[in-house]
């Protein structure tokens, strides 16, 4: 008891020594948070600013002008040797990309001799959080041959895996299913050669102003998606008679 | 507490460089585009991994809320308010448990590290260490 009165006259004591801190202003430290708030968003900002005009160089182009920027290599089907060229930007996580992968597929089956179909990889990685994964996916199996098996397999499972948080075991048990090497597929999924594929038809993809999934492009010119099976056939039916 | 005030300023200096190191990664998650990388080169493989991201956002943006409520503690205590260190330590306590958390999924999960998440780490263990020094729960005459 001696013990803690003597300790409450010492902090009473305390309190009557620094009286004037006891009470300090709030104003003071509100606004210098903001201060230092605001100059650390900005600085986060303006570095982000400058290493993304650093990683694109080169100006925007226009739509029409997309034919250079885009790269006939990738996984592809259809006739290799064909001279229109359809590429398409994929987000696996794309319930779009889901639907129009059936129409892709038919229009593969009716106008494989005359067309050839190039995937590119365009996860939307705000929106759809298992995208690049899902995208890594379908690599590490493509390195084992198995790469429109596992892609047909995610599109068409996609509301199994879309929303789980470890999207990665489901993906194990697709690679199983298409017998692959496990152990290989596992080591692959997160290679570093399989980022970079993946990030260069990203990049791809904002040098050809792709601003939503899926994007189709016929010998560099964008060809609009539609749901309209018909009318999306039509359209590159169109475009492959117009290049030859 | 005794006062100590150089481990508050370290505490603020940390939490602002943790700040612009969380706001950056934030905005780039943002954004969806490549970030660039250091030494540890494995920042794509990190930061799009299933566990960057808690419902939907980006954990650099919870990282961005703990840098700030840290800095504002710092900036409090430096003004007179030293109870605030009280809560801090409890945030930083939890920030060091998700920073080890994090740290055994790049080591042995994603086998990746990020440079960005490095440094967060270090911060954290920074900001620990600075409210470990002013010892907030021992409730000293001159700082009750």
């Amino acid at each position: 008891m001696p013990k803690a009165s003597s300790s409450k006259k010492q902090r009473s004591g305390a309190r009557g020594k620094s009286g004037g801190r006891k009470n300090p202003s709030v104003a003071k430290p509100v606004a210098i948070l903001a201060a230092v708030v605001a100059v650390a968003l900005g600085a986060a900002f303006y570095l982000q600013r400058r290493a993304d005009d650093k990683a694109a160089p080169a100006p925007a182009p226009s739509a029409h002008n997309t034919h250079s920027l885009i790269s006939p290599q990738g996984w592809s089907k259809g006739n290799s040797l064909a001279k229109a060229v359809l590429v398409e930007f994929v987000d696996f996580q794309c319930g779009a990309c889901a639907a129009a992968s059936s129409r892709v597929a038919n229009i593969a089956r009716k106008h494989g001799s005359r067309l050839k179909i190039v995937f590119k990889h365009h996860p939307m990685q705000r929106a759809h959080g298992n995208a690049m994964i899902a995208a890594r996916a379908a690599e590490a199996a493509g390195l084992q041959y198995r790469f429109w098996e596992m892609h047909d397999l995610l599109l068409q499972r996609q509301h199994e895996w879309a929303k789980v948080p470890d999207a990665q075991t489901l993906f194990l048990r697709y690679a199983a299913e298409l017998r692959l090497n496990l152990a290989r597929f596992r080591r692959d999924l997160w290679a570093k050669e399989v980022g970079d594929k993946i990030y260069r038809d990203i990049m791809e993809g904002q040098m050809a102003q792709v601003r939503s999934v899926p994007a189709f492009f016929l010998n560099g010119k964008p060809i609009p998606n539609s749901r309209d099976e018909f009318e999306f056939e039509q359209r590159i039916v169109d475009g492959i008679r117009s290049l030859q | 507490m005794s006062g100590n005030p150089w481990s508050i300023r370290v505490m603020v200096l940390a939490g602002f460089a943790g700040m612009v190191d969380s706001g950056y990664v934030g905005f780039h998650s943002l954004t969806g585009l490549l970030i660039p990388c250091g030494p540890a080169g494995g920042c794509d493989q990190v930061l799009n991994s299933p566990y960057s991201h808690l419902g939907g956002v980006s954990i650099a943006w919870f990282g961005f809320a703990f840098y700030l409520a840290v800095t504002a503690a710092g900036i409090f205590g430096l003004s007179g308010f030293r109870q605030v260190f009280r809560f801090s330590l409890i945030a930083s306590l939890a920030a060091f448990l998700a920073t080890l958390y994090l740290l055994y999924l790049q080591a042995f999960v994603l086998q990746a590290f990020c440079d960005y998440c490095l440094l967060s780490a270090l911060l954290v263990f920074v900001i620990l260490g600075a409210h470990l020094a002013l010892r907030p729960w021992n409730r000293t005459p001159e700082s009750a």
